[in-house]
Parts: structure tokens; sequence; C-alpha cells
């Protein structure tokens, strides 16, 4: 077993996974809401990029952005159908639960009615080949992959540590009602909260594309394990996402390197299950004050 | 002069449960008012109804002679940031703070005018120097701090905008008694201008003599004082150092 690959490998799933567990969490403790519909984000997002790089220009740049703007408009729609109309009715929890599992479903159905059942594939939009930093071997896509998702969770931590909608963000996810007695209203905050998690589904959609293809229910296995890292990382700890997710970027990795890429699952799910026995507010529940 | 507030006829409470039964009382600009009542006979739900949080309300509140109360059944919080941001500061009991965040953080979310978030920095200071103590705190997560100190926070928090209306939820509650006076101390040195302070308490002692006027409320009625006197126009010693 190769360490550079391992290790590469590794952060380049982390980086991933991260973006939509980080999505995930936010929306948890911000919201109170378990967005099921992560993965439709995910698959939608794959075809607005695959969209772009068709019709428009198959430059590299150009069809992140498209990606990332399909994910940021999914996020708000999920937001203005699943948030607005639902959030003050008794049970928002559970009713939010089913709208958004009933997006995810019908918005894959139209997936699959307007694109038809053919997988799409994103042109290579890192180029291919490989770099050499000292004894690792590292390929163009993964160096793409991780240095893509660094720079978006960098300014999406950035802009909630210094902005005013950051901090307005920051504290309803710890107390909604506190925030409100400081002015923040729980709409626009909610619109705002659900589009920047949707660019980060939608930028982790086109990452991963570069490995695997665009379908309409392609979003299913990364939203399986997006919730994986943001539960096993304590939901609503944005370090404890971010720990998670290296943590389970590296069981899939030496899985798929020692036992087989069917195994990967199974080994995943045995941690998750492993880390909430132990700590079942996830591996931040000590570290960091999350919404119980 | 205007009425910073005028309730007229305010009724609310939660589900079948009635707390505040027809309840009218004007604060006028300048004064400091404190309402005095045991618990459980609806002092903290009257500071709620003011900020929209309770369960269901009905009969006017006009804060500054804009009407923020009206007939409510449901969605307790939906309206509340509107009404902070026309001038309320409501520090409730429990302090609704945000326990990850540190100090300097929980002072700057008081800040949601624009104006004010761009002077946060000096705003700052300016509630530092009413709560010297969390000077050397500001990097702090709440959660780690004391009672106390967690109140200094949550009505510092309060001033660091233009707050026209300063609500005080038991300044008192679960604090030693030597701290709720230099508490209260503090609370009569706060420059609030044109604007006017209500301050609930359970402990007659802690506001008797310090504020403009107090008032009673007894299983959810306000007994006397609850129209200000012509008297209470002239400010209180306490307004002038």
């Amino acid at each position: 077993m190769d360490p550079y690959y391992l290790a590469l490998t590794t952060i380049t799933l982390a980086s991933i996974y991260g973006l939509l567990a980080l999505g995930i969490s936010i929306i948890w403790s911000s919201l109170g809401m378990i967005n099921m519909a992560q993965g439709f984000t995910f698959a939608v997002s794959g075809y607005g990029a695959w969209l772009v790089a068709q019709y428009i220009s198959a430059n590299g740049f150009v069809v992140v952005i498209g990606g990332v703007l399909t994910g940021a408009l999914a996020g708000a729609l999920i937001g203005g159908i699943a948030f607005i109309p639902l959030y003050d009715k008794p049970n928002f929890p559970l009713r939010s639960l089913i709208a958004t599992l009933a997006i995810s479903l019908m918005g894959g159905q139209c997936l699959l009615w307007i694109f038809s059942p053919r997988v799409k594939a994103l042109p290579k939009i890192f180029g291919v080949g490989n770099i050499h930093i000292g004894p690792a071997v590292a390929s163009y896509d993964k160096i793409g992959s991780i240095v893509c998702s660094a720079i978006l969770l960098l300014l999406t931590l950035g802009w909630m540590k210094t902005s005013r909608r950051g901090l307005e963000i920051r504290a309803m996810m710890q107390n909604p009602e506190g925030a409100a007695l400081v002015g923040v209203g729980l709409r626009s905050t909610a619109m705002s909260v659900m589009m920047v998690t949707g660019a980060m589904a939608g930028l982790a959609s086109v990452l991963l594309s570069q490995n695997y293809f665009i379908s309409p229910f392609a979003g299913t296995t990364p939203l399986v394990k997006g919730m994986v890292v943001a539960l096993a990382g304590g939901l609503g700890s944005v370090a404890g996402a971010l720990i998670a997710a290296v943590l389970i970027g590296f069981i899939e990795a030496v899985t798929a390197v020692g036992l087989g890429g069917q195994y990967v699952l199974i080994t995943q799910f045995l941690f998750i299950i492993a880390v909430l026995l132990v700590r079942p507010r996830g591996i931040a529940g000590m570290i960091e004050h999350t919404r119980e | 002069m205007t009425d910073v507030l005028r309730i007229e006829n305010l009724s609310a409470g939660y589900g079948p449960l009635g707390v505040l039964h027809s309840i009218n009382l004007t604060v006028r600009a300048g004064e400091r008012v404190g309402i005095i009542g045991l618990n459980g006979h609806g002092k903290s739900t009257l500071l709620k109804a003011i900020a929209g949080l309770t369960g269901w309300q009905s009969g006017s509140i006009k804060l500054n002679g804009t009407e923020i109360g009206g007939t409510r059944s449901q969605g307790p919080g939906r309206y509340t940031h509107k009404i902070v941001r026309m001038g309320l500061a409501l520090m409730p009991q429990g302090d609704a703070l945000f326990h990850g965040l540190t100090v300097a953080d929980h002072l700057d979310s008081g800040a949601y005018t624009p104006r004010a978030w761009r002077e946060r920095k000096q705003r700052r200071e300016r509630v530092l120097a009413i709560f010297p103590p969390l000077e050397k705190l500001l990097g702090q997560p709440v959660g780690k701090l004391s009672g106390g100190e967690r109140r200094m926070v949550s009505i510092g928090r309060g001033l660091m905008d233009d707050a026209k209306l300063l609500l005080i939820d038991e300044p008192s509650l679960g604090l030693a008694p030597k701290i709720s006076k230099g508490l209260v101390e503090a609370l009569m040195r706060i420059d609030i201008k044109d604007g006017a302070m209500v301050i609930a308490e359970q402990n007659l002692s802690l506001l008797e003599g310090k504020v403009t006027r107090l008032i009673g409320l007894h299983a959810g009625k306000l007994k006397g004082g609850a129209v200000a006197p012509d008297a209470a126009l002239t400010p209180h010693a306490h307004h002038h150092h």
C-alpha cells in the first residue's frame, strides 16, 4: 500500500465529503432541518455543469461556476418549498424532513424525465496528467479537487467569521430566539444558508463527476456519505464535520485499497455506529456547543 | 413629549392559558419603569408580548407611535426581528445567548443596522465602559462565563444599536445580592437619552428609589402607576451625575 497514494486519496475524498457534510451540518443547526434534498442539489448541479459544458463553454472554470450556481439555485428552491412555508408550523423537523425527501424524489424523477436515464460525463476540467511532488504522484483532478474545495471552504468559513450575515448564521446555529432578539430575520438568513450550502454541494458534484457519471439519482450515495460525516462529526459543528470528513475519507481509501471498493459502505457505517455509541453527539460533541 | 411605549388592552398567553388580562401601560421618553411582581404573575410574559414572543396576544402595542402589537394567534417570534429593528432591545430571562460564540461576537451581533455594524468597535468600547469586567473576556466563549458576566453580555448586546426601549427581565435572577446590586447600578448609569427602560423584577428593594416609577403586576393585571403622572416627567436624580 503506497502511503502517499493513500494520503492523497484520503484528502481528496475528505474535501468532497466535507463540502456536503458541512452543508448538511450548517442547515441542521441553523434551520433545524435535515435536508434530505441535498442529494438532489448534488445531482441537479451535475446537470447544470454539464449543460454549461455543452452549450456555453467547456472551460474548467466556467463549468465549475455553472455547477456552483446551479447548486445555489437548487438550495434556494428547497428553502422556498421546504423551509419558508413550514418553519413556524408545529412538528417542523418532521415536516421538513418529509418535504425535503419529497423534493429529492420528485426532483430525481424530473431529471430522469428531462435528461433521460442515459448517464452524462463532464469534460476533464483539470486536464489529464500527473504531477510529481517529491516521492508522491498526484493526478491533476485530485490536486484540482483539493484546491477547489479548500478555496470554497476557506471563503465560506472566512465569510461566516467576518461578515454580519455570517455572524447571524452562527448566532442562529446556537440559539434561534436569541438571534431574533438581535434583529436576525429567520427567512432571509435561512435563504442565504440554503444558497451557500447549495453552492457547496454544487462544487462537490462537479468535483466528484470527474470520476463518476452524472445521473438523475447520482446524489444518493454522496447524500448518505455526507450525512454519515455530519452525524459522526456532531451535527452543527464545523470543526467536527471536517475532522469526520478526513476520518471517513481515510476509511474509504484504506478499505478500497486493502479490501476492495464494495466494502466501503460497510466499513464506513461500522465506523459511524462505533462513534455514535461512544460519543452520541459526535466527534465534536465535546469541543463545541451545538444545537441539541 | 412622545410615548416610547403605549400599551392598550393587551391580553396574552400560551395555548389555552391566559397570562395577561387587558393591560394598559404608557412609558414616556426618559423614564425608567420598574414592574414588580411575584413569579408566575406575568412579568416575563409582558416583556415577551412587547417583543412578539408569546404564544398568542391581542391588543395594541405602540413603540414610538408605530403599532407592533395587534392580534396574533400563532408564530411566536415571527415578527420579533422586525420589532427589534424598530428600536427594541429585550434582555430575557436566561439571557438567550449563543454559548459557543465569544463575548466580542455577542456584542457585535447586537449591532444590526449597517451604521452600528460599521461603528461596532467604538460601540464595543462604550459597552465596556459600562461593564468593565467584560474587557478581559472579549475572546472567551460565553458558555464559560459566570452568571453575572453572562447577564452583562446580554445587556451589553442590547446596547450596541440605538434601541429606544430597553426591556430587562429580572436582572437579579440567579445572581448573588451584591452582583445584582452592581448590575442595577450599571443599568441606572446607562444613558437612555430620549428612550426608555422597563425592568421587571421580583425584588422590590433592588429598584426602590432608583427608578422613575414602580408598578405592581399581580395575576396578569397592573396595579397603580401604569400611566405616567406628570411628576414622572421630572427627571430622576439618577439621570444626572
